[in-house]
């Protein structure tokens, strides 16, 4: 396999805050974010032959528009550009785009990659109508649909078998919650700025047990755009690129039934991936962007990074370890719980910032002196494990 | 006319013998003839060997409870008048997994790796359901 470490860099991020606009259109929003990242990369839009628009799934017309090269038009790249398509795995689709626009650039098939998100999920979706579709999708039509699963209650079982497994305490799970609304606090484009203690989050009611209302993602607007160039250009054009070091991936199910008992073993190869490529062990990792939707996610996935021993993530968290100021700053952008569930965007903002932290841009949530961050994604159900290695160095 | 209004079960020919299982009080999974491999949810084809030579077996009924939730709010709206309500992951004995509903069983008293057995829910004419208990 051509070794991908270096071979490709994000140069440019763009973002809208996320929340409730109902005056701001679709449209609008993805154009505003591209034309952020363009800037922000300080590249000539000429350069840019591909576009990679990611699934909306708030609306369907939103979406087919997107897919047809609205984008191309819009900013006006016609006369140079080659390609439009799609990059859609629900979550995890930062991770495959980055892979894509990666590929596309280390293969010399593409000179510069836009990736653009924009969906409405709070806006363009009635509250009830989503939980009901949503809890059709990604869900077996002839074997689990009868029970009344919802993704709320996929958060509850999985935070139910991991609390059996660990020991984990209901005050560790909120203590996730609490250090990711203060991250979202420092996050002028986060939704959820409100702190919020251990003590307030555990009074908040009961939903699906043992997930409480504030322990929950909440669906929101917003879009975000990144741009990956060839790491010789990278240097043309920015002096602190984001360098792509490593990307590892394990997808392993459709749905929650046939999701592995074991996910810490069963998807940790994907964190062995992007380490081996990287050339970098856990100790190295300065920051950790880490995909959550529950709070529960986000201790797993300590543990598949190695960052924690199985079962001792709980007490990391509560330690203050992953909070401002703490030894590993995790989901600095306060994730889906804090800065807002945007639909396949949730996973692009965790990639934005953790770009943004490494090209020094993070204003008065910037961790110092990183040299390497690590992200996260999963979709669908919990169907996959993406891990990112990205570094201030080549 | 049934007034049963939570979605039914996609009935194709291959959920058409489990279902039929049910309303028969046989719980039914599958077993590839040429790799061995335990299949649920049931297939036409071996997600092990890609093989069609696959046979119906019937489970004991008997397993241990892998994970739930109580949902107690926001449910998908055909559910919201069942709320609370129990929705689980059991592992049967035969080494297969399957979503259901905890019935027939104290919320206080449920926790994971219980032993839970089948107990048959028929909702409609034609539809049986599968769901679990903790054991009387
Ligand atoms: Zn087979």
């Amino acid at each position: 396999m051509m070794d991908m470490r270096g071979k490709a860099a994000i140069v440019g991020i763009g973002e809208v805050p996320t929340g409730h606009y109902p005056e701001r259109t679709f449209a609008d929003a993805a154009l505003t974010v591209a034309e952020m990242a363009i800037k922000d990369a300080n590249i000539n839009k000429s350069e840019i032959d591909t576009v990679i628009p990611i699934g909306v799934v708030s609306n369907s017309i939103n979406n087919g528009n997107i897919v047809c090269s609205q984008m191309i038009e819009a900013l006006g790249l016609g006369s140079h550009a080659k390609s439009n398509f799609q990059v859609m795995s629900g979550g995890s689709s930062s991770a495959s785009s980055l892979k894509v626009a990666s590929a596309l650039v280390a293969t010399g098939l593409s000179k510069a990659v836009l990736v653009v998100h924009c969906d409405q999920m709070g806006t363009q979706l009635d509250l009830e109508t989503a939980i009901s579709t949503f809890s059709k999708v990604s869900v077996s039509p002839e074997y689990e649909t009868p029970y009344g699963w919802s993704q709320l209650g996929l958060g509850g079982m999985m935070q139910q078998r991991y609390m059996h497994d660990t020991g984990a305490t209901e005050r560790q799970i909120a203590a996730v919650v609490e250090s990711l609304r203060k991250w979202a606090a420092l996050n002028p484009n986060a939704m959820m700025r409100t702190p919020r203690t251990v003590d307030e989050i555990l009074e908040s009611p009961m939903i699906s047990t043992p997930v409480r209302k504030r322990m929950m993602n909440v669906l929101a607007d917003g879009a975000a755009a990144y741009i990956v160039t060839s790491p010789e250009r990278a240097r043309d054009l920015t002096d602190q690129p984001a360098y792509i070091l490593g990307m590892g991936s394990k997808c392993t199910n459709f749905t929650t039934t046939q999701q592995p008992s074991d996910l810490v073993s069963a998807w940790r190869p994907a964190a062995e991936e992007a380490y081996a490529m990287a050339g970098i062990t856990p100790k190295d990792i300065d920051v950790a962007q880490i995909y959550d939707a529950f709070p529960v996610f986000i201790l797993i996935s300590l543990e598949i990074l190695g960052i924690c021993k199985p079962g001792t993530a709980g007490k990391f968290v509560e330690d203050g370890n992953i909070a401002p100021g703490g030894k590993l700053p995790c989901s600095t952008n306060g994730a889906m719980m804090a800065q807002g569930h945007t639909g396949a965007g949730g996973g692009i903002a965790i990639l934005v910032e953790a770009a943004r932290q490494v090209m020094g841009k993070a204003g008065d949530r910037q961790v110092p002196n990183i040299k390497y961050a690590v992200e996260t994604a999963t979709g669908g159900v919990g169907m996959d494990m993406h891990v990112g290695v990205l570094g201030t160095e080549v | 006319m049934s007034n049963y209004k939570k979605p039914l079960p996609l009935i194709t020919p291959t959920s058409k013998v489990f279902y039929d299982g049910c309303r028969s009080g046989k719980l039914l999974y599958q077993q590839c003839l040429d790799c061995g491999q335990v299949i649920f949810f049931p297939q036409s084809i071996c997600p092990g060997c890609l093989s069609h030579n696959i046979e119906w077996k019937q489970s004991k009924g008997k397993g241990r409870l892998f994970t739930f939730t109580i949902t107690h709010a926001a449910a998908p709206s055909e559910f919201s008048e069942d709320t609370p309500y129990v929705l689980a992951i059991v592992e049967m004995d035969e080494g297969y997994k399957m979503m259901t509903n905890i019935i027939e069983t104290d919320f206080d008293e449920i926790k994971c790796d219980m032993e839970v057995e089948v107990v048959f829910d028929k909702v409609t004419e034609e539809i049986t359901l599968p769901k679990f208990r903790k054991p009387k």
